[in-house]
């Protein structure tokens, strides 16, 4: 059974139909990325997902629970954590405590301890500058920041919004291999990019999104080799 | 000249004393517009009201003689800060949670129909109880005490004593505890607090009670200092916290406590020597409250930041 | 109950039937208020068939006809047996003039401005200061022949006072131009306050305005040397005034200025991108609304002949800008309804409460409801803001004005959605 399911989800904002019946799924240990370009409506559905936003119709249902509706918080609380585009990191706590805010759903200081472990041997660099305020790192340590503070909540589902924007390419390659490194350790992973090639290579699967309507899912291996993928998101002609 | 010198120590503690009003006062403001960029017209009411609630419990110890002042000063202190948490508390769900969202403006309308709706409310309610919407209680601390050739209230020390203690005290919750941590998480980006998990309107509410909560033990001090309370003292205290809060920087903790103290000093500097330095021409404290207000003009216009604006450490 | 409204809609939607039904509503009302000009609720339901007259599906020159009628004739009939009432109707004009003024600077402009009062202070001042014995206080011996102006001078000082007002509009619009919103409001709130302690405070060291005590004796206004000194004579200058504020603020909301202030409203951001000079239309509002406010200060204090700081405090701001927000942010229609309503509230309906109360269930003083006036403000306030924010008659659609700004004035750049705000 699929960790996350999406069904026929429909998702406003105002008068404007951000997501006109999405239909998704994501099972339990898989790499999913979801491409499309800019304005499809890949930011929205991992909103709707988290709770930031709720669909007017359809249903979400996370490891078999409906969520749709549920306020982000309680989401949060169930599992679920959203990395969101540009990063969203609290610029005025210190990196410490915008880690120490990751794991703000988690009681026991033994389990808030092994992860902020866990995420200074993924990032050294961020334990070298916990006491730096998070609005003064560089793009690419910012990132690292809000990836790691989503891994102090012990997500059972990581969703990133975008992770490589803005990123010099050797930034790009480390953080995509992190993410690899995650799925194997056994984080399952809706990857939201504009960056279709680097998307389809970690992922397993992937959908492609188009003003708001899924236009294709398939296997990652089979989105690289089709043709229209290629011209739309790959950059061929 | 000599003579205006002589006075300056009084002086310069009637001011201190004051601007630790203006201070805890001011505090409440900076909390909420920290957390909501939203100017909570209500809080000088909600202050008004703790004052009523302090008179009440020093007049209610009046008659008793025997009992030493601190017992009606802790209690005093701990009902008005009850009763005035819950009452931001209330005014927030209310007025001004369905309005979340709304264009600026609209929250800032409904808070100050809040206001007249409270001191109206107040005034109403202790004409029906007291015959009489001035409300006088007894002197507590009224004892002096010779300091640097000053007289001092004793009274004073401990006003500023409590203030102290009240604003180390929420320095030390916003910053130190889970709450305090989850509160500047929401000021800084509310949607991005919901993803951690947090509980965005359960801290809003709590930020109103804690304002409240200030704005009430300020009520209660101020009845301490002034001893007589009415429907309209929130008024000028509301401007002057205010401009205290803008002037240090607003949603700046330390920059409250730093403006208040600053606009009290700068106060009681003016109406105590503008008569001399004018020749008596302008009278100090006719235009004491033109200082305040000019003084938040000034800074709005060419500081907005405030003082300690740009430290953003201690932001809420 | 619901087979007369269907009845009423009918009849003032159906053009054969809405004047005669108007006509007679108008006439029948009109003969209650004649013959019994004490009664209040004759005049109440003169104002509320002329609301229903304003509704009815008949042509402008009906309704003009029915309204001079009633202002012109009715009133002034009425109000010869009950100065009271055209008293209440001085102050109606006064406050439609001020909602007006102030649904300008806040509904078409978008500045909220809590110290509307000063404005109109200001005008209340200057004639007072020039037109009684207080100028002897305060002008050189070799001058104070001339005081107290002549009547005749009300007028040449109505060009005057618009002039200091619209000048207080500038000392207020100038240094808050760059501020946000909120913070804006509050400045100008302590400006209403610097204002009203001037006021009490300038007896000494010269006396200007004699301080708490305030200026009483102020000339009425003359005509080909005829004294204006009854409400009466307030009451059509009140009307004229009144109606040339109305007038003006319905050119200028449909002049290109009226649409830049709207888009500034809407969005400052992209405003500007579109080339509109916000500096400019800032103060241009704040000295508009400033200067009606000055003409309707005179006024005032030529109808109370009389003029104190009391009259100028904060809660008088708060009671135009309730108006305002009563009939609709924006709105002409909704201002003036707005000032109507909080006008026979505050002068008519509050009064009789208090007096029907207290001769039938003896209420404690403490429960004296026209006392209670910031209450009901306020409750005004919080309701409207909850419930029903565009007012009771809203506005023109904002998007309009925004779209038909863009077609005219040549884009320079193209901004999205501003974020945040
Ligand atoms: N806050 C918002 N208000 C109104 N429309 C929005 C908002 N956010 C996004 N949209 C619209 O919804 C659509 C999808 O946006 P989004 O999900 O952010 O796209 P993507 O992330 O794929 O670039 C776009 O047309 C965008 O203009
Ligand atoms: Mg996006």
């Amino acid at each position: 059974m699929a960790l996350l399911e999406l069904q026929n989800v429909n998702t406003y904002y105002g008068a404007i139909h951000a997501l006109k019946g999405i239909d998704l799924a994501v099972n339990k240990g898989e790499i999913v990325t979801l491409i499309g370009s800019n304005g499809a409506g890949k930011s929205t559905t991992l909103k709707t997902v988290s709770g930031l936003l709720s669909p007017k119709e359809g249903q979400v249902t996370f490891d078999g629970q409906r969520i749709d509706g549920t306020p982000a918080y309680k989401i949060t609380e169930m599992g679920i954590a959203h990395v969101p585009e540009g990063r969203k990191i609290f610029p005025r706590l210190t990196v410490l405590e915008n880690l120490e805010m990751g794991a703000f759903t988690i009681s026991d200081p033994a389990v808030r301890q092994r992860n902020l472990e866990r995420v200074y041997t993924l990032f050294p660099r961020l334990q070298e500058r916990v006491h730096q305020k998070g609005g003064t790192l560089s793009g690419g340590e910012q990132q690292m920041l809000a990836i790691g503070r989503a891994l102090m909540m012990s997500p059972k589902l990581l969703m990133l919004d975008e992770p490589s924007m803005g990123l010099a390419p050797l930034l790009v390659e480390q953080i995509f291999a992190i993410i690899r490194q995650l799925n194997e350790d056994g984080v399952t992973i809706l990857l939201v990019e504009q960056n279709a090639l680097m998307a389809l290579e970690v992922a397993h699967r992937g959908y492609v999104i188009q003003t708001g309507t899924i236009a294709l899912h398939d296997s990652a291996a089979a989105l690289r080799e089709n043709k229209s993928v290629r011209e739309a998101y790959l950059g061929e002609l | 000249m000599s003579e205006s010198l002589q006075i300056l120590p009084q002086v310069l503690i009637d001011g201190l004393v004051v601007g630790a009003l203006y201070a805890v006062v001011a505090l409440g403001y900076t909390m909420v517009y920290g957390v909501l960029e939203f100017i909570n017209f209500a809080h000088s009411e909600i202050f008004m009201f703790g004052a009523f609630i302090g008179a009440e419990v020093f007049l209610l110890f009046k008659p008793m003689t025997g009992v030493p002042h601190f017992v009606p000063l802790i209690i005093g202190l701990i009902l008005s800060m009850v009763m005035a948490g819950a009452l931001g508390w209330t005014v927030e769900r209310i007025a001004y949670r369905p309005l979340r969202g709304a264009p600026r403006l609209v929250p800032l309308i409904s808070a100050i129909g809040v206001s007249f709706f409270l001191q109206d409310i107040v005034r109403m309610v202790w004409t029906a109880i007291r015959g009489n919407w001035q409300l006088g209680t007894q002197d507590l601390y009224a004892t002096g005490i010779s300091f640097a050739g000053a007289q001092i209230q004793v009274r004073s020390v401990m006003i500023m004593g409590i203030a102290i203690v009240l604003m180390l005290s929420l320095s030390i919750f916003v910053n130190r505890s889970r709450t305090g941590k989850a509160m500047r998480a929401v000021a800084q980006d509310r949607a991005t607090a919901a993803l951690m998990g947090i509980d965005v309107n359960r801290i809003i509410s709590i930020t109103f009670l804690l304002g409240g909560a200030l704005g009430g033990a300020a009520g209660a001090l101020y009845t301490m200092q002034y001893t007589v309370v009415n429907p309209y003292i929130g008024f000028v205290m509301g401007i002057k916290a205010f401009t205290a809060a803008v002037f240090g920087g607003i949603g700046n903790i330390t920059g409250a406590a730093v403006g208040g103290l600053c606009l009290g000093l700068f106060e009681a500097l003016g109406s105590a020597y503008l008569g001399p330095l004018t020749g008596g021409v302008l009278i100090g404290s006719e235009y004491k409250d033109i200082i305040a207000f000019s003084l938040l003009i000034l800074v709005l216009i060419f500081k907005p930041s405030g003082l300690l604006g740009e430290t953003v450490g201690e932001k809420v | 109950m619901s087979g007369i409204k269907n009845w009423l809609a009918g009849t003032l939607q159906d053009p054969r039937r809405a004047p005669i039904f108007a006509g007679a509503l108008v006439a029948l009302t009109s003969l209650f208020q004649v013959l019994a000009p004490f009664n209040s609720l004759a005049f109440l339901l003169v104002i509320v068939s002329m609301l229903v007259v304003g509704k009815a599906a008949t042509s402008k020159w009906v309704k003009l006809g029915l309204a001079v009628l009633v202002t012109l004739v009715v009133i002034p009939v009425a109000g010869r047996q009950n100065g009271a009432l055209t008293y209440l109707c001085v102050q109606m004009f006064i406050n439609i003039a001020l909602a007006l003024g102030l649904n300008l600077v806040v509904g078409f402009a978008g500045l909220l401005d809590l110290g509307y009062i000063a404005f109109f202070a200001g005008g209340a001042y200057v004639y007072s200061m020039f037109g009684s014995r207080q100028a002897l206080e305060f002008m050189p011996e070799s001058l104070q022949h001339l005081f107290p102006l002549g009547g005749w001078w009300f007028w040449a000082a109505i060009p005057i006072a618009i002039f200091v007002a619209a000048f207080l509009g500038l000392t207020l619009g100038l240094p808050v131009l760059r501020l946000r919103g909120d913070y804006l409001a509050i400045v100008t709130l302590g400006f209403g306050e610097i204002i009203a302690v001037l006021a009490k405070n300038l007896d000494h060291p010269i006396n200007l305005t004699n301080g708490a005590g305030g200026i009483v004796g102020i000339t009425p206004p003359s005509l080909f040397g005829y004294k204006l000194d009854t409400t009466l004579s307030f009451y059509f200058i009140g009307i004229v005034l009144a109606i040339l504020t109305a007038l003006a603020m319905y050119r200028l909301e449909r002049s290109r200025t009226g649409r830049a202030w709207a888009a500034m409203r809407e969005d400052e951001v992209a405003a500007r991108a579109m080339g509109i000079n916000l500096t400019k239309y800032k103060l241009m509002a704040f000295m508009a609304g400033a200067a009606f406010a000055g003409a309707m200060g005179m006024l005032f204090a030529v109808k109370q002949n009389f003029v104190s700081p009391d009259s100028f405090s904060f809660l008088e701001s708060i009671g135009i800008l309730a108006m305002v927000i009563l009939g609709g942010l924006g709105s002409l229609e909704g201002a003036v309804v707005g000032a109507v309503a909080v006008t026979v509230l505050k002068l008519l309906i509050l009064k009789d409460l208090a007096d029907f109360l207290s001769m039938t269930v003896k209420l404690p003083p403490a429960f004296n409801i026209p006392q209670y006036q910031p209450l009901i403000f306020g409750l005004i306030l919080i309701v409207m803001m909850i419930y029903r924010q565009q007012g009771l008659l809203p506005g023109r659609r904002p998007t309009e004005d925004i779209a038909q700004l863009e077609t005219r004035t040549p884009k320079k750049n193209t901004t999205g959605k501003s974020v945040g705000a």
